[in-house]
């Protein structure tokens, strides 16, 4: 029998003869890039120049009055931000917006169980994908046309990335004034002993609320568990104040901080208070 | 040409001979002992595609905005103290007081400041339409893969720049946040709870913390930005732009990817092509 007719070039082969045919288009029929390309890098970046200069000029001008103002907040947020305070009773943590995505995503994942996916384990590999992805799609093909699961892929990516960022941007912060309010109804709806009054009057103004959910109050951010129940988990006032106080050391990894700086007489009545949470039923 | 020397050069023409002297012998004695003069002008004479379009001017934007964060950054590590300690006479954090005398004291440095905090988002959000761009041409292809990677570490980079530098200025939605964030880092397996307390200095977010997002931010994490857009642009330099892949006139396109001018009928601009021979011919050797 004669011969296999000749084999097809390997896609190797073909990627080596196309990229030797684009290097030989190119010397024959391109143009230098000076002046024709850099002319258009130039006024890009011109316009990016100014655009940066814009933002810093609206971000000044628009907010008027006194800076540290939270009344004052301008276009783009205040200038100046009250200064750092370890030993502050309420907080909001708010990454800058480019990690909004990710801030949502530890919303998604619930706290102990599955946690970890949204803090490392998506992430990684969102990661290592992106970072493999010559390796995974090695197609010759280059026109979108001719790539509709990556076009589809990269769409998908486009939209929930989208969708994380407006979530964590538009996520409802629990205001200390507003949870303040719901106190009295916590009383009522958990029977809760006048023991734990002064517990629950420093757990709505203490920040708990930024994540933690409590009767249907609050952030449910990092996968911080709803505390309505926590009672019924019977883990006594003393390992209460120790989580309080260092709550890695409890619950390994644990995202969430030390309160220590509120002092231990007053970590005391927020564990009574948890303890006495036994649910609204 | 011998002939135009056999008269005696006029005044002007010596002139300026002098002139190009002048002007050609430093550019000379620098191109004989480096080669930099070569490598600048093979940079900016080197030939691209004849096809590419307004896209392909994100790289050079999102270094435009590096190097706005580059220059602003260094201005206001002139005037910004990286310290935690309380300053007795206002019982404010010094590094906070120093952003505010940048803010509202310093002749511009409102701008300065300004510039530097919104060109973060501006580099960020420019790095992501980069590789949009990328991504829609598939220029991540041979032989390309390993320039993606590069990008994509600087992109990863310039994501711990923003969240190292987010401390610095020392307020409580910085401080939280980075609370928060350690405190997430030291979620991950083996290397995590280590990590966070290489970050915080401690078991405490301190002065040690800001100390050390400073040097991060500063130094470490720049050098390597600057390390890796090197490499990037060497590698950019070295393997070409591409062509856009829709492009009637991509350098690179298979010759029987090419339809005949009559089976395009809204083509107005047909491939100029002598007869009997493809337009890839024109550089022998282009065509296998």
């Amino acid at each position: 029998m004669a011969a296999i007719p000749k084999e097809k070039p390997s896609r190797v082969d073909e990627s080596r003869a196309e990229f030797a045919r684009y290097k030989a288009d190119v010397k024959a029929r391109g143009k230098p890039f000076y002046p024709y390309a850099m002319f258009h890098d130039t006024i890009m970046s011109l316009v990016v120049v100014c655009t940066i200069v814009g933002l810093a000029v609206i971000w000044k001008w628009s907010a008027y009055g006194p800076h540290h103002s939270p009344i004052h907040k301008g276009l783009l947020g205040p200038e100046v931000d009250p200064p750092a305070n370890p030993g502050t009773t309420s907080f909001v943590p708010r990454p800058d917006w480019y990690f909004y995505f990710l801030f949502y995503l530890l919303r998604i994942f619930k706290w102990p169980e599955s946690v970890f996916l949204g803090t490392v384990g998506v992430p990684t590999i969102a990661l290592v994908l992106l970072l493999m992805l010559p390796f995974m799609d090695r197609r010759r093909a280059r026109r979108p046309s001719a790539r509709p699961v990556a076009m589809v892929a990269a769409v998908l990516t486009i939209i929930s990335m989208g969708v994380l960022t407006w979530k964590g941007a538009t996520a409802n912060e629990a205001l200390a004034s507003e949870v303040v309010q719901s106190v009295p109804k916590w009383i009522k709806d958990e029977h809760l002993p006048p023991a734990a009054v002064p517990g629950v009057n420093l757990f709505a103004r203490a920040g708990c609320t930024a994540c933690h959910t409590y009767d249907g109050v609050g952030g449910a951010l990092l996968g911080a568990p709803d505390l309505t129940e926590i009672a019924n988990r019977h883990l006594g006032i003393a390992t209460q104040i120790k989580h309080l106080n260092d709550p890695s050391s409890v619950t390994p990894g644990s995202p969430m901080p030390s309160f220590s700086s509120l002092g231990q007489e007053r970590l005391r009545q927020l564990a009574i208070f948890l303890e006495a949470s036994k649910g609204t039923h | 040409m011998a002939t135009t020397y056999r008269r005696k050069p006029t005044k002007a023409e010596l002139r300026r001979q002098q002139m190009e002297q002048v002007v050609m012998y430093p550019l000379d004695w620098l191109e004989e002992r480096s080669g930099l003069v070569g490598g600048v002008r093979y940079f900016l004479f080197r030939n691209v595609p004849s096809d590419i379009n307004w896209m392909q001017t994100l790289g050079s934007a999102a270094l435009t905005a590096f190097l706005v964060q580059a220059i602003t950054g260094v201005i206001l590590a002139m005037y910004y103290v990286p310290s935690a300690a309380t300053d007795p006479a206002t019982g404010r954090p010094v590094a906070w007081e120093s952003i505010v005398n940048i803010t509202d004291n310093l002749t511009l440095g409102w701008l300065v400041r300004g510039m530097h905090r919104w060109g973060a988002s501006v580099f960020i959000i420019l790095m992501f339409l980069h590789m949009g761009r990328v991504f829609l041409f598939g220029a991540y292809k041979y032989p390309r893969e390993l320039n993606w990677i590069v990008g994509v570490l600087i992109l990863v980079m310039g994501m711990m720049e923003g969240f190292t530098g987010y401390l610095l200025p020392w307020d409580q939605t910085a401080y939280w946040a980075t609370v928060v964030g350690i405190n997430l880092n030291g979620t991950a397996p083996f290397l995590g709870p280590w990590l966070a307390q290489f970050l915080r200095g401690g078991q405490e977010i301190s002065g040690a913390t800001l100390t050390r997002f400073y040097s991060l931010h500063m130094l470490v994490i720049p050098g390597a930005i600057i390390g890796l857009i090197v490499l990037h642009l060497y590698l950019v330099i070295r393997l070409g732009v591409t062509s856009p892949p829709w492009s009637k006139e991509a350098a690179g396109l298979e010759p029987e990817e090419e339809e005949s001018p009559q089976l395009r009928p809204g083509l107005t601009r047909p491939v100029p092509r002598p007869a009997g021979a493809s337009p890839m011919q024109a550089e022998p050797g282009g065509r296998e």
